[in-house]
């Protein structure tokens, strides 16, 4: 497994005394797109956060592209900077134009220059379909939208894996495929993906491993078909039985 | 887009009804009639002991009057601007001081925040003025009005800075974070522009203060507008008359100060707020 992009190896984390990840251990290879599924609080978001170290972690190592995560400083911003983050709530910086919003990690990080930055962000927005928005603040736009121009702003970074963390669970349903569209889209694309979500015919579909947690641990890892058709835990049983009952 | 805006009445009242609207129609005129009532003593009052003998206002039809108020007007301008220009400097460097992640330098802004906001600002202006100088060092007065009342309004600012900052939601910096922007760009670029728009009002309430703090300078004989109106009523033994007036200015200034505020967050606040200018009716 050479080709890993992500490890994280016996990774432990608490809260206080709640025990979030409990001996987390996964690799994910450069292409895979891998779907982290599971009941609420059972420690995904954590996991996924843990990544690019927004969550820091008790015990254990997380090694990207081979190298352990640094813990502070200009190291970590590196590495953070090839990490592509998407969140629930969007995050859009809200006292910028959607324009600046894409154009400010590359002109603020990569010292792209502004007019460059500005193509290319134009570009960007045009392929996630909100580039008619682009002089308009956050506050203006659907959240279908806001979650696409997030999804534009991370990718303006060139990313090597991209970290979703529930993209569609803060948006109403009828905005939720436009998001799904460009997720899949990238996916085709050959991005690296890690994808916290509810939406099982979006992991069904897009997924190269679904990995089911419960309760801080991963229980079950496994090909989509093979996790949706037989799952091999009770857990994921009872769980799967639970979301599909309508 | 005015038709959006809401106010702070409508979101925390529910629209009254007719039997409220009733009673609210009731309650203003008695409480019209209570000012006009008021307004009547007073004035009946300022006959009574003469206070609206023309000697007593005629000095305000000279120019040399408004002329010498002017100049009070300049000084208080002056002290009130470069001490409101230090006091948002200083309050940000305590601010950024305070939230600091180096221990002792968070724990001594904060013994200088909590000094300068616990200490009455008069206190302050003494120690310039009776302190300082027997350590032998001179100072114009302006000096010792203008830093004292900057010095006491750094350490409120910095508060209402942090609580600006504190207001901003944490996803804002995660979102800077995980594009790789260092820890200063991510403040001065994301947070800080954000949480001034939330802190405007908080902040221009503090530069209200300034001004009426500036009042004091007749400590130190500064010739701000109060000295110059105190040196005007012991000429013209014009007490009564020289303080309404003077009292008037102060109110045109800080309302003028107040109605900027509201042009500033009108102008750059909703558009954070609003979603409605979208869709105009």
């Amino acid at each position: 497994m050479s080709d890993a992009i992500i490890q994280m190896n016996h990774v432990d984390k608490h809260y206080g005394a709640l025990h979030v990840l409990k001996d987390i251990n996964l690799e994910v290879a450069r292409g895979e797109v891998v779907v982290l599924i599971g009941p609420s609080g059972s420690g995904k978001s954590t996991l996924c956060r843990t990544i690019n170290r927004l969550e820091t972690i008790d015990a254990g190592e997380i090694l990207f592209e081979g190298t352990p995560l640094p813990q502070e400083g200009k190291d970590l911003a590196a590495v953070r900077a090839e990490i592509g983050m998407v969140f629930q709530s969007f995050n859009l910086f809200a006292h910028k134009t959607i324009l600046d919003n894409v154009t400010m990690g590359p002109i603020e990080v990569l010292g792209t220059p502004k007019a460059k930055a500005r193509e290319e962000a134009m570009e960007l927005l045009r392929r996630v379909g909100v580039d008619s928005q682009a002089e308009k603040v956050p506050a203006q736009l659907s959240g279908g939208q806001q979650q696409r121009v997030a999804i534009a702003r991370s990718l303006a970074m060139n990313p090597k894996v991209m970290l979703f963390d529930e993209p569609t669970s803060a948006l109403d349903p009828e905005m939720i495929n436009e998001v799904l569209d460009v997720m899949v889209e990238l996916a085709q694309q050959g991005m690296t993906m890690v994808v916290v979500t509810h939406e099982m015919n979006f992991a069904r579909r897009v997924a190269n491993r679904v990995v089911f947690m419960a309760d801080g641990a991963i229980v079950e890892e496994a090909a989509p078909d093979e996790f949706f058709d037989h799952p091999k835990s009770d857990r994921a049983r009872d769980f799967l039985n639970s979301i599909m009952g309508h | 887009m005015s038709a959006h805006v809401v106010s702070m009445r409508d979101a925390l009242y529910e629209a009254p009804g007719p039997k409220m609207r009733r009673r609210i129609r009731v309650v203003t005129i008695f409480a019209l009639a209570l000012i006009a009532i008021g307004i009547a003593l007073v004035v009946r009052q300022f006959h009574i002991t003469g206070q609206l003998d023309p000697r007593y206002w005629t000095l305000f039809t000279r120019t040399t009057t408004w002329a010498f108020l002017a100049q009070g007007f300049l000084g208080t301008f002056r002290v009130a601007f470069t001490a409101g220009a230090i006091a948002l400097v200083l309050g940000l460097v305590l601010m950024l001081g305070r939230i600091s992640e180096a221990a002792w330098l968070s724990t001594v802004s904060r013994l200088v925040i909590d000094f300068f906001r616990g200490v009455p600002s008069l206190l302050l202006i003494y120690f310039f003025y009776l302190v300082i100088p027997k350590y032998g060092i001179k100072m114009p007065s302006f000096w010792m009005i203008t830093l004292p009342v900057a010095l006491a309004a750094s350490g409120v600012l910095a508060e209402v800075f942090r609580a600006g900052v504190n207001a901003v939601p944490k996803g804002q910096s995660e979102a800077a974070l995980s594009l790789g922007m260092s820890d200063s760009k991510i403040m001065f670029k994301i947070v800080f522009p954000q949480a001034l728009r939330i802190v405007i009002p908080s902040l221009v309430s503090q530069l209200v203060v300034v001004v009426k703090d500036t009042t004091v300078a007749y400590v130190v004989s500064y010739p701000d507008l109060m000295q110059n109106a105190r040196v005007l009523i012991s000429n013209y033994d014009a007490l009564v008359s020289m303080y309404f007036v003077v009292a008037i200015i102060y109110i045109i200034v800080n309302f003028a100060i107040n109605q900027f505020s509201i042009y500033l967050a009108h102008r750059r606040g909703t558009k954070i707020i609003s979603r409605n200018d979208e869709n105009p009716v």
